[in-house]
């Protein structure tokens, strides 16, 4: 898909439509299948699942019984976060292109830091302690994802600047609380607060029929964008739903997410998935299939 | 440790390109650059997939099954059959010695350590456009890398005296890319280490591909990207399949082929240079296929077949293998008579 078609398939008024009752049950089900399967979790362990949880848990289920190494900052890390502030910057007109915003970029993040002890990026203080070549190749890493990023989109024709990154969105399951749900995706953007009907709505079906979909604070449904290494599995659209579950779980007084938009830049794949209730319930087969893969995992015996 | 130099070029009046005219060498190839075209890249997945369809089956050519001997296992058939360009110039090459080599870390050799450390000097000078102190560099941006770190300690552990003839060549590699390579414009969107991937038959192979330095926005309506792999050692006959390789990966993936590709030896300073055309595409698709093929038998319990080669003389199964030795037995009797009766 060129920048444009993607970019216009983003923005595109919603499609689909989830109404409260719908989240209602989604939440519903999570908590009633998601309890038996926590009690059986060693004491006190809770499990964070994101979205690469669920497609470990699916393509290398083995992988999810191996111990987690203590997390130690990395190219690899940093990339993301210093490749979206890249993207920013370049969105925001300050720079032409990723190479150019890198090192200007990475230079006021550390000069923050240094100046108020604020770690926007959390990568500040190990980005300052690496010798010269070292910090080059973290801008490498960073440039490359941001590349891939920036020239996917026709970043012109977005009529409300993107936001790029942000917090992860987060839910507890409130009867299974050692089970967080955390989504993530690369950038998201409002989108029209009208489209066709969804199902169920008065006038469904109805040729020309309108919907106001902003949420109870008139908050207006948006879009979402996740960027992933690799190939897409052919589950890809249940994969695709998870960050747009884990916000419509967090948040009830907002919209669902209109849609989410995966990017695949190795393989030049993006795909979308407009979101339903169908899709919803997709992912959530997922989460329930990934929780017992995981609770699974951590009831094997660890090596000494 | 040495590190061995070939004469560079025959004629002493050659220089490496630089600067302007590197970047006019790759830009204006002579040839017209491919335009957009579904139906191209249609034929190439069409022709890939059915070059693919029967893998695996034991057709008339499907070598026999089983356990060779002197070999290790087989990879599990429910595995996705990965082709790399390495992977797929060793299996044309020999069988036999692309199952040896796939098992096992490769020791590190000072070859290995030289091409580590002048890639990540490129990805810098690329990346901030400048190099100050080469080793240290190098060494710091290799000391980052997980799955560096036993080269790291190689490199550490070496006698001084070899790790001096190791910086010195580092150096000397380091130098000619300042002087050689211009800045790259922002504008061209300069990346290193783009991964690029492709699935075929659904999804059981994977052609997957890393390239050094991707230069142009991704193609719309005609190529406009140069793909350029960077070389520490010497230049070899096969590197040329390998940037086939990486157009047909390229073109598969995205909207048009790379204009050019094109390999830079830094310890040279030559620059191979090929326009992408359709035919270099096909014949990148043919090459694919066989040797996916062989890859998909040998992944599915097949007995590496033996193919003597000029990597024979290096290959650890030389001992058990009398083709192999056949192999160098002539190539050192054809050494000794002298360059006259040298096949």
């Amino acid at each position: 898909m060129r920048p444009e078609q993607l970019t216009r398939a983003l923005m595109a008024p919603p499609v689909g439509y989830v109404d409260e009752a719908c989240r209602t049950q989604l939440r519903g089900r999570l908590s009633r299948e998601l309890a038996p399967l926590v009690g059986r979790l060693p004491h006190r362990q809770r499990l964070v699942v994101n979205l690469a949880d669920l497609r470990r848990a699916r393509e290398r289920p083995d992988s999810l019984s191996r111990q987690q190494e203590p997390f130690t900052w990395k190219p690899v890390f940093a990339r993301r976060s210093l490749g979206l502030a890249v993207v920013d910057a370049c969105a925001g007109g300050r720079f032409r292109s990723p190479a150019e915003a890198v090192g200007p970029v990475a230079s006021e993040a550390v000069e923050e830091w240094e100046r108020s002890g604020w770690r926007t990026f959390h990568w500040e203080p190990w980005f300052a302690g690496l010798d010269r070549g070292a910090r080059a190749l973290v801008l490498s890493e960073a440039v490359t994802w941001a590349t891939s990023l920036w020239a996917s989109f026709d970043w012109a024709a977005f009529e409300v600047p993107p936001r790029l990154g942000g917090g992860d969105d987060q839910w507890v399951c409130p009867d299974a609380g050692a089970v967080i749900l955390k989504g993530r995706s690369e950038l998201r953007v409002p989108v029209g607060t009208t489209g066709p009907e969804g199902p169920g709505a008065e006038g469904a079906g109805q040729e020309g029929a309108v919907h106001d979909r902003s949420g109870a604070d008139g908050a207006v449904p948006v879009a979402l964008a996740s960027v992933a290494s690799g190939r897409p599995s052919d589950a890809w659209a249940a994969e695709l739903a998870y960050p747009a579950l884990v916000a419509a779980l967090r948040s009830p007084s907002r919209p669902v997410p209109a849609r989410v938009a995966g990017l695949w830049p190795d393989a030049g794949i993006h795909l979308v998935v407009d979101i339903d209730g169908e899709v919803l319930a997709s992912a959530v087969d997922r989460v329930v299939a990934t929780v017992s893969a995981m609770v699974e995992a951590r009831r094997l015996p660890q090596p000494a | 440790m040495k590190f061995v130099r070939r004469p560079l070029r025959a004629s002493h009046d050659w220089h490496p390109l630089a600067g302007e005219a590197l970047l006019e060498r790759l830009r204006v190839t002579g040839r017209p650059r491919l335009q957009s075209d579904p139906d191209l890249q249609g034929r190439l997945r069409g022709s890939l997939e059915s070059g693919l369809n029967q893998v695996g089956d034991a057709g008339p050519d499907a070598p026999a099954t089983g356990s060779g001997a002197g070999t290790p296992p087989p990879p599990s058939s429910s595995a996705v059959v990965v082709v790399t360009k390495d992977r797929l110039t060793g299996v044309l090459a020999c069988e036999a010695h692309h199952v040896a080599g796939e098992f096992g870390d490769r020791p590190p050799t000072p070859a290995m350590a030289c091409g580590a450390l002048v890639d990540v000097l490129f990805r810098q000078l690329i990346a901030v456009g400048s190099i100050d102190d080469p080793m240290a560099d190098g060494m710091a941006a290799l000391g980052v890398d997980d799955r560096q770190q036993d080269l790291v300690s190689w490199i550490v552990g070496l006698p001084s005296a070899e790790r001096e003839a190791l910086r010195a060549e580092v150096e000397r590699q380091a130098d000619g890319l300042r002087r050689h390579w211009p800045a790259l414009e922002p504008a061209w969107l300069p990346r290193t280490q783009e991964s690029m991937r492709v699935g075929l038959a659904h999804g059981a192979v994977e052609l997957s591909a890393r390239v050094d330095l991707a230069i142009g926005r991704p193609a719309e309506d005609e190529a406009s990207v140069a793909l350029v792999e960077i070389k520490a050692g010497a230049r070899r006959v096969e590197h040329r399949a390998d940037l086939h390789f990486y157009a047909l990966v390229e073109a598969l993936r995205s909207p048009a082929p790379p204009f050019v590709v094109a390999t830079y030896y830094t310890r040279t300073g030559e620059l191979d240079v090929d326009p992408v055309t359709e035919e270099l595409l096909v014949g990148a698709v043919r090459r694919t296929i066989v040797g996916t093929r062989s890859l998909w038998n040998l992944a599915h319990g097949a007995v590496p077949r033996r193919t003597p080669n000029s990597l024979c003389g290096r290959c650890t199964l030389l001992p058990e293998c009398e083709p192999g030795q056949a192999r160098v037995e002539r190539s050192e009797a054809a050494w000794a008579r002298g360059p006259e009766d040298g096949r």
